[in-house]
């Protein structure tokens, strides 16, 4: 494109030599003083992980434990006797199937839809001077700043005036067009030097040609954790379902399970908890394989203002 | 970033200086850059417009009459504001709210800030400790509230525990005391979210430019120089991100509250969120509690604005 | 750009409370009057709360040319989403009244059609909670109230003899404490009381003569709750705090022999039956007991025994189309029958009718207990209201929720509390 891009050779070579920069915690391993201060320091991480894991190890034991065994005093961490049957009435007696197929359709359309338009309004916001933009950015985050069940009603009843209530697309709808989206990529674009649109520019390339060919590629990290963020809350979004899918073949992952265990008076917690395990593995993957898309973005060449 | 320049199209600057064709061609060139914007901003803000901001006006109109959902919505202009000044639960809620919020918003900002730049590093195994940060975030809340209520368990939980041993004769009552109820929530509530907000400032951090530190460390200085004259500073726009979403989600913290103590014991850990919800949608007052959401909101948007003002200022 | 666009929210939003107003006109096809008709009656777990099924099934079987869709809500969130379903105008035809104290709002609201000439067989429990202003909005099918379950294999362990009826709160506090001491090391506690507000103000509302909470004077908290706490701190049973720490629930602890006695509604007869037999409880003789009394006027079975409890019932959508409206009507009437409470008590439900033939039938579910003091627990008792009729009972409550945690959680004393509950429904509610 221009000449102002820095090559990806120099590029992978500025790189390995910030790479090489060891982490502004740790010195470079050398004395045994040091070396013991780095064993203490991973020991304190490998125990505060297993805080962070605490419950969820918690919630694993207790999906194999039988209902009435959860809660006691004490606390119990293992069951008495394993009942992975718990498992197996999730997967043969409810309908997991769909419940995954359904809040996997609905994370995945709604984490695309989401990503796309926010970015593409988000460069609006950033890049394009027009009237009254600021003051529509404002409005945009006042929207973030009311609670959502102040206006559910209201919104329901609108939704079912377009007929989606009930459907599938009310959580898309419902999710897809937040203020969120657009304010997270907002300020990373704001980070992205304008000599580079500039340059750009020069070269002919229209506004939604910049946007498509040097913003995206350079906002890698923040669409990832974008992304992400967005899948994670879709999946474990519980309250939008229960308001707009009522039909037994439309419930999400969390909606299903919590009708399965539970009725008025009494919750089957073991039950609940083999769901939510299994619930959970889905986003552990993902963000197992996509966090590196975090951190690794393309340098950009040295010409912050 | 802020130009006091117009860019044209040949993408020079151009002063700001009025000469009857500069004007036409600035308001042509104010149009088409309002059209451009718009074009990208539209399918966003489609949806957004329906589904979001015409409930949301809705509800301020609601906020001004006495709606109980079924009957006629019979305006009643500022009755209901009144109202909310002289009670009693509002006040304690609001209270409760800048409380919760004072205390989780520092302590989540900067436990999220180290965790990013601690777990920022090609080093074997990070990907590991950053799966353990984010993890709070993707457990089940019901989980979350079941776990650290035997945690804080006052008598027989490991963390009154481990305080007695150190020598604590009478541990706090953490989740079953009115004093200690609300430091407990947001002890759980930070770690919760810092592995969400750690994602956000890892972002972040891949945006400042490593020749900056590559530059700032031959210059002689240290980890602590370079981290507020270069990370810092190159970090703004994700720091003011970060701070927003931070507070408003603080002020609006409802499902956390709801699982763990259901506002209780009493009112000590009531928040607006849970007053707006048990006016509305267990006393149908639905009017009423349009006006404690449209409070919420002013609440919030005063210190996002002054947010923004600060941002913009020190952008300049 | 601005302008048009408030005027453009200013028209979708005129546009929604129009609709809102009129609270849009159902869904469904007029039908010519007297052919075949579909009823939708809303309910929540149906899978595993069979009673809707039943009612269903039977009266289908009765009238063939409806038919009953039953709409499932979730069972926790079930007037919010009764609510939304109801303002956008998709509502259920026959609405189940799931808490009394939501009545107040549906029937200000004019959700409900007025049903007073709906007959109901004689002796049906639970009218008066739907009366409001002379005039009946819904027909009670079920009305549960509160007993003390206890467990006679721990009672003949600790050597104690099984409670006959004659007691007074004093009495099981002390019966509680004994048999606490005796089973100490098995370990197991006296008795289990439950978290909720109503295992002590359902029963101090209800007791105490002229108590009324509606009046904002809760006085008559102070007694119970001061026994209460007595209660906990002779070791008694587990304290608050703990319960809650420890999420314990009745059903583990009473099923699991960890306590020896249970106040608790009428409900969990058959739950515990089920989970008997499923193995998820423990295999013990049981029995139920009247629950102890204010003072000695009302002990034994000689007496009426008061306690607490709210009917479930059915009420009918205003929106519903008139040819549907005789339908519904006749579905009411049958769940309110000796036919539908004779069904409903074979799966260990207690009817809103309870007459001496309906009892058998309940008795004569495999697993129930079968001696007599049982029997007359569950026939035989004064159940006044846990929540009055009336548009104020949703607030008064929650405020006397708060109370009910500050002060069993040790975080108030129960005078200051009570003097705040007052004030704050003076403050709140208005009395007027």
């Amino acid at each position: 494109m221009t000449g102002l891009m820095v090559p990806i050779e120099d590029r992978r070579g500025l790189r390995k030599l910030a790479d090489s920069e060891p982490t502004p915690r740790g010195p470079r391993s050398g004395s045994p003083l040091k070396r013991v201060g780095r064993f203490a320091g991973y020991t304190v991480l490998i125990v505060a992980a297993l805080a962070l894991f605490a419950p969820f190890i918690w919630m694993v034991m207790s999906s194999l434990k039988t209902a009435n065994e959860v809660f006691s005093v004490p606390v119990t961490w293992f069951p008495e006797i394993f009942v992975w049957n718990n498992y197996v009435q999730i997967w043969t007696n409810s309908d997991m199937l769909t419940w995954i197929r359904n809040t996997m359709f609905l994370s995945i359309v709604v984490t695309f839809l989401q990503v796309l338009t926010g970015s593409f309004a988000a460069y609006g916001f950033a890049r394009i001077r027009f009237p009254g933009r600021d003051a529509l950015f404002l409005v945009y985050i006042g929207t973030i700043a009311v609670p959502w069940q102040s206006y559910m009603i209201p919104q329901f009843i609108l939704m079912s005036e377009l007929k989606v209530s009930n459907t599938l697309w009310s959580i898309v709808l419902l999710q897809a067009f937040g203020a969120f989206g657009v304010f997270l990529m907002k300020q990373f674009y704001e980070t992205i030097p304008e000599e580079l649109s500039e340059a750009a520019r020069l070269d002919g390339l229209s506004e939604y040609g910049i946007w498509r060919r040097i913003m995206l590629p350079l906002s890698v990290p923040a669409l990832a954790s974008l992304g992400l963020l967005t899948f994670v809350n879709t999946w474990n979004d519980y309250l939008g379902p229960l308001i707009y899918l009522r039909d037994p073949n439309l419930w999400t992952v969390q909606l299903g399970l919590k009708s399965f265990v539970s009725n008025l008076f009494d919750t089957n917690y073991a039950l609940l908890f083999a769901g939510l395990t299994i619930s959970v593995i889905p986003i552990a993957i993902i963000f197992l394989v996509g966090q590196k898309y975090f951190v690794e973005g393309l340098a950009t060449s040295g010409m912050k203002g | 970033m802020a130009t006091t320049t117009a860019t044209d199209i040949a993408g020079t600057d151009v002063a700001v200086g009025p000469s009857p064709s500069l004007r036409r061609r600035r308001s042509r060139l104010a149009r088409r850059n309002a059209l451009i914007g718009w074009s990208f901003i539209l399918p966003n803000f489609l949806g957004f417009a329906l589904l979001t901001l015409v409930p949301i006006v809705v509800l301020f109109y609601m906020s001004m009459t006495n709606w109980n959902v079924f009957g006629t919505a019979n305006w009643v202009g500022l009755a209901n504001f009144q109202r909310l000044v002289g009670d009693g639960s509002f006040r304690i809620a609001l209270f409760n709210t800048l409380y919760y919020s004072v205390l989780h918003i520092p302590l989540t900002f900067v436990v999220a800030l180290g965790l990013a730049l601690l777990l920022n590093s090609k080093l074997r195994g990070v990907a590991f400790f950053r799966t353990a940060a984010f993890f709070p975030y993707i457990t089940s809340i019901v989980a979350i509230a079941i776990v650290w209520n035997l945690l804080f368990s006052p008598d027989y939980g490991p963390i009154n525990e481990i305080l007695r041993a150190f020598g604590f004769a009478n541990p706090p009552g953490w989740l079953t005391s009115s004093d200690w109820a609300m430091p407990a929530v947001v002890i759980v509530s930070t770690w919760r979210d810092m592995g969400y907000y750690m994602i956000l400032f890892l972002a972040g951090l891949q945006t400042v430019p490593r020749e900056l530190h590559e530059a700032a460390r031959m210059d002689g200085a240290n980890a602590i120089q370079r981290f507020f004259n270069v990370t810092m500073p190159s970090l703004r726009p994700t720091t003011f991100f970060v701070t927003v979403m931070l507070t408003i989600n603080s002020f609006k913290i409802f499902d956390l509250i709801l699982v763990m103590t259901e506002g209780g014991p009493g009112q000590s850990t009531l928040v607006l969120s849970q007053f707006i919800y048990t006016k509305g949608f267990e006393e149908s007052q639905f009017g009423y509690a349009s006006a404690a959401s449209v409070a919420l909101f002013f609440l919030c948007i005063t210190v996002t604005v002054a947010q923004f003002l600060a941002n913009k200022r020190r952008s300049a | 750009m601005k302008r048009k666009f408030v005027a453009a929210a200013g028209v979708a939003m005129v546009a929604t409370l129009a609709l809102a107003a009129c609270s849009a006109s159902p869904a469904t096809e007029s039908a010519e009057a007297g052919g075949p008709v579909t009823l939708s009656v809303s309910g929540w777990s149906i899978a595993t709360t069979p009673e809707f099924q039943l009612l269903a099934d039977g009266f289908e079987e009765k009238y063939p040319d409806v038919t009953v869709e039953l709409k499932e809500y979730d069972p926790v969130n079930y007037n919010t989403l009764l609510t939304a379903d109801l303002a956008a105008g998709s509502g259920p035809d026959i609405i189940t009244q799931k808490e009394v104290k939501f009545v107040s709002t549906f029937q200000e609201g004019g959700q409900l059609v007025d049903v007073s000439d709906v007959e109901l067989p004689e002796g049906i429990g639970g009218t008066e909670a739907y009366e409001i202003d002379g005039a009946s909005y819904a027909v009670p099918y079920r009305q549960d109230s509160w007993v003390v379950y206890y467990n006679k294999a721990l009672f003949d362990e600790a050597g104690v003899e099984y409670p006959d009826g004659t007691w007074t709160w004093d009495d099981y506090a002390d019966l509680e404490s004994e048999l606490s001491t005796a089973l100490a090391a098995k370990p197991a506690f006296g008795g289990y009381q439950h978290s909720w507000q109503s295992t002590v103000q359902g029963f101090a509302n209800a007791q105490t003569p002229k108590a009324d909470i509606l009046s904002g004077d809760f006085g008559h908290l102070e007694a119970y709750y001061k026994r209460v706490l007595g209660m906990q701190d002779d070791g008694g049973q587990v304290d608050f705090n703990t319960r809650n720490a420890n999420q314990l629930t009745y059903q583990g602890e009473f099923g699991k022999q960890k306590a020896a006695m249970l106040p608790m509604g009428s409900w969990y007869v058959a739950t515990l039956i089920a989970q008997q037999a499923s193995g998820e409880a423990d295999d013990f003789d049981w029995g139920v007991a009247p629950a102890p009394q204010y003072d000695a006027k009302t002990t034994g079975i000689d007496n009426v025994p008061v306690t607490f409890g709210d009917p479930t019932g059915l009420g009918i959508n205003a929106a519903i189309g008139d040819d549907k409206l005789q339908a519904a009507k006749d579905f009411l009437a049958y769940a309110a029958s000796e036919e539908a409470a004779q069904a409903l008590a074979a799966i260990g439900i207690t009817p809103a009718l309870l007459n001496d033939d309906v009892v058998e039938t309940y008795f004569s579910v495999e697993g129930s207990p079968s001696d007599e003091l049982s029997k007359f627990a569950i026939s035989t008792h004064e159940t006044l209201p846990e929540n009055p009729t009336s548009t104020k009972t949703a607030a008064i409550q929650g405020i006397l929720g708060d109370l009910h945690t500050a002060v069993m959680s040790g975080s108030e004393p129960i005078d200051s509390a009570i003097k705040g509950a007052e004030d704050r429904v003076k403050n709140e509610v208005g009395l007027d």
